[in-house]
């Protein structure tokens, strides 16, 4: 039923995603147009362990399950880096600095998500006690980490405005470690308090590390996708929403409800609105409407009507050969929307006139290595 | 169908359609677009014997497009892109052609794990491939290309593309970039070869480059075991040195090289050492074509 609002590329996609099996009697064009959206999206390794799973890997086209299987490879090897570098920092840091909260893609794998199986991530999130963030940090720069070169703005953006040190990389390695001391920015419209999430974690024994329990991993993933990103080619983070939803609910009936009174305890209902409401519409999970209502700082008719519009063609990647200006414009709006919910106008609006002279002058930017941060910050 | 089966005028137009130029390079598909009224001459003829595959999925989309610098807006650039995106910065319209043929390999390079990728020169001779891997001063592009016009069928001058579950290795026999003084030397060695245009001032120097053989380009899609791995090296006025090369060394330089033995971990190793423990392994050093083909063509004799 709500295909209709959909292009046909992004049709061709959900359904995919959401349904692997049908795509058996696809035809060979719309096989090719996918895969590229696949790869766009960085799902190729998701779709190659859904397919697999489903013993259908050898039933699609040979050439697309080749460039199916390679981006699994792929994402393996960042999976790999990843954790020998989970463990490299735990080495470095010892027994003393504190619990350390693994998050984002690292903390999917670690608590055994099906859907985090194929999952590509380049970085290793870690959330720390603010107190011991510069103790750590000394720490591993003695260790061998360093920072990417950073101009003097980078580095005042990175330690005023945000909620994580500038990323750390050990010399020899190229996994970036993102240290956060809270989940939202500091000056963003969203003021959450790291300490509930922090008395709730779990802790796994085997590492001696913890990750989030599963209310507020869900809350997190919802509160990234909606507060902090930008929402462009963000359909995986969708997707971990939609993984992690159904994997938890069948676990533990109550789950959903206990997600609800938790984000109503947390103040969080509008971002984990958005989550379930675009996780219903693109993907079809499971949330009864009773439940939808319970939650509170439910968005306006307006405001959900504008992110309705908007979002799909901002999470969804554009077509590869078809150019879209209902989309630009969503990804534009979105774009002003994550940095007004992040700072306030009197920093927003020199922040972007900065950043708008660095893309004219980019050669004002210190060095390659601060232009690729400031690349990432936008 | 071949391309060379399509008038000229056809070929232009289907480079600059929606569909765009389909190509068949071993076991992949390109689909190349560009209006560049200039690439399609060059391209056309370099192209000639490569098979069109219309109704196969094509799994790389390129395109060269028109680029006008803001710095510059009088000099013409050119982009390569990529399913839309731009792995390299814009270079003047005349590299057009070389930026077409490394963008491509470059997307090969990156995204293709169901091969392991050496970074080599394959040829196949009697049955069986003849690597020569790339290391520096090789000059294994020029060698291959010497090579390829005396009964050597060509895999690729670039990548010895291995499954590594068979143990085969698969050709890609692309155009074959020869570089400053290997022009002039392939010129004289071979009269008879088909070279695109010299293009200047490019990252690597003057490049032109060389057709494959007809016959090679037809055979694309059969693939073989490897016998023999050649470090080759041209040093000038040396006397011809074929002699055994350690079997630990030439695990290490083949791994070293290769494209994705870091993202295979595990599967690269097993099958690089397999490969070593069946092939022999040779050091070449020449000066010239002549006396390095008869060392070969004994190494390789049934």
């Amino acid at each position: 039923m709500t295909d209709r609002r959909l292009n046909a590329h992004h049709q061709l996609l959900v359904r995919a995603l959401r349904d692997p099996p049908s795509l058996c009697n696809i035809s060979n064009q719309d096989w090719e147009l996918l895969l590229r959206l696949v790869r766009r999206a960085r799902l190729l390794g998701f779709l190659a362990v859904e397919l697999g799973n489903a013993g259908l890997l050898d039933k699609i086209p040979v050439r697309i399950a080749n460039h199916l299987r390679s981006g699994l490879i792929q994402a393996r090897k960042y999976q790999q880096l990843a954790r020998w570098e989970l463990d490299r920092v735990r080495w470095a840091l010892g027994e003393d600095r504190g619990p350390i909260i693994v998050l984002k893609g690292m903390a999917y794998l670690l608590a055994g998500l099906p859907h985090a199986a194929g999952r590509v991530f380049a970085d290793l999130d870690l959330l720390v006690l603010a107190e011991n963030l510069q103790p750590i940090e000394s720490t591993l720069l003695a260790k061998g980490w360093q920072h990417h070169e950073l101009s003097a703005y980078d580095e005042h953006y990175y330690r005023a405005w945000t909620h994580e040190i500038p990323a750390l990389i050990h010399r020899e390695r190229e996994t970036e470690v993102d240290i956060h001391h809270t989940l939202t920015s500091p000056i963003g419209r969203l003021q959450l308090e790291a300490a509930p999430f922090r008395e709730a974690a779990v802790r796994l024994p085997e590492l001696g590390i913890y990750v989030l329990s599963p209310p507020d991993m869900v809350l997190h993933c919802a509160v990234n996708l909606f507060q902090n990103n930008e929402l462009a080619d963000d359909m995986r983070h969708l997707l971990d929403l939609h993984g992690m939803l159904q994997h938890f609910s069948s676990d533990q009936p109550l789950f959903l409800d206990n997600l609800i009174t938790r984000a109503n305890q947390l103040r969080l209902g509008r971002p984990l609105f958005y989550g379930l409401y675009f996780c219903r519409l693109l993907l079809r999970t499971p949330v009864p409407n009773t439940l939808m209502t319970r939650l509170e700082q439910r968005p306006g008719w307006l405001a959900l009507k504008v992110m309705q519009l908007c979002v799909p063609l901002a999470l969804l990647p554009l077509h590869p050969d078809l150019p879209c200006r209902g989309a630009k414009l969503a990804r534009w709006w979105l774009y002003w929307r994550s940095h007004w919910l992040r700072m306030p106008l009197h920093v927003l609006v020199p922040h972007l006139a900065y950043k708008f002279y660095l893309s004219v002058f980019p050669s004002k930017a210190a060095n390659t290595a601060s232009s690729r941060v400031t690349a990432k910050t936008k | 169908m071949k391309v060379e089966q399509l008038s000229l005028e056809e070929f232009r137009a289907r480079l600059g359609s929606k569909n765009g130029l389909r190509i068949q390079f071993g076991p992949f598909v390109v689909r190349i677009q560009s209006f560049l009224p200039s690439l399609a001459n060059p391209l056309y003829r370099l192209y000639a014997f490569y098979t069109l595959a219309n109704d196969d999925i094509a799994e790389f989309h390129v395109q060269i497009v028109s680029k006008r610098s803001l710095r510059r807006p009088f000099t013409p650039f050119v982009q390569f892109l990529v399913d839309g995106q731009a792995p390299f910065p814009a270079a003047p319209v005349h590299h057009a052609l070389t930026m077409l043929e490394w963008g491509i390999n470059l997307a090969i390079a990156v995204r293709v794990n169901h091969f392991l990728l050496f970074h080599c020169a394959a040829v196949e001779r009697n049955g069986h491939v003849l690597l020569l891997p790339a290391w520096p001063g090789s000059g294994k592009t020029t060698l291959c290309a010497a090579l390829i016009h005396h009964g050597y069928r060509l895999f690729s001058d670039e990548f010895g593309l291995m499954h590594v579950q068979s143990g085969n290795f698969f050709p890609l026999p692309r155009l074959m970039p020869l570089k400053n003084q290997a022009i002039g030397a392939i010129r004289d060695f071979l009269p008879e070869v088909t070279l695109g245009p010299e293009i200047h001032g490019t990252l690597k120097g003057t490049v032109a480059h060389v057709r494959p053989p007809e016959a090679s380009i037809d055979r694309e899609d059969e693939p073989a075991i490897p016998r023999w791995i050649v470090f080759p090296k041209w040093t000038a006025h040396q006397p011809l040195q074929l002699e055994e090369m350690p079997r630990s060394e030439a695990f290490l330089l083949l791994a070293s090289n290769a494209f994705n033995y870091e993202v295979l971990g595990e599967v690269a190793f097993d099958a690089v050492t397999g490969l070593i423990q069946r092939c022999e392994c040779r050091k070449l050093v020449y000066s010239d074509f002549d006396s390095a083909l008869v060392a070969l063509n004994a190494l390789t004799d049934d």
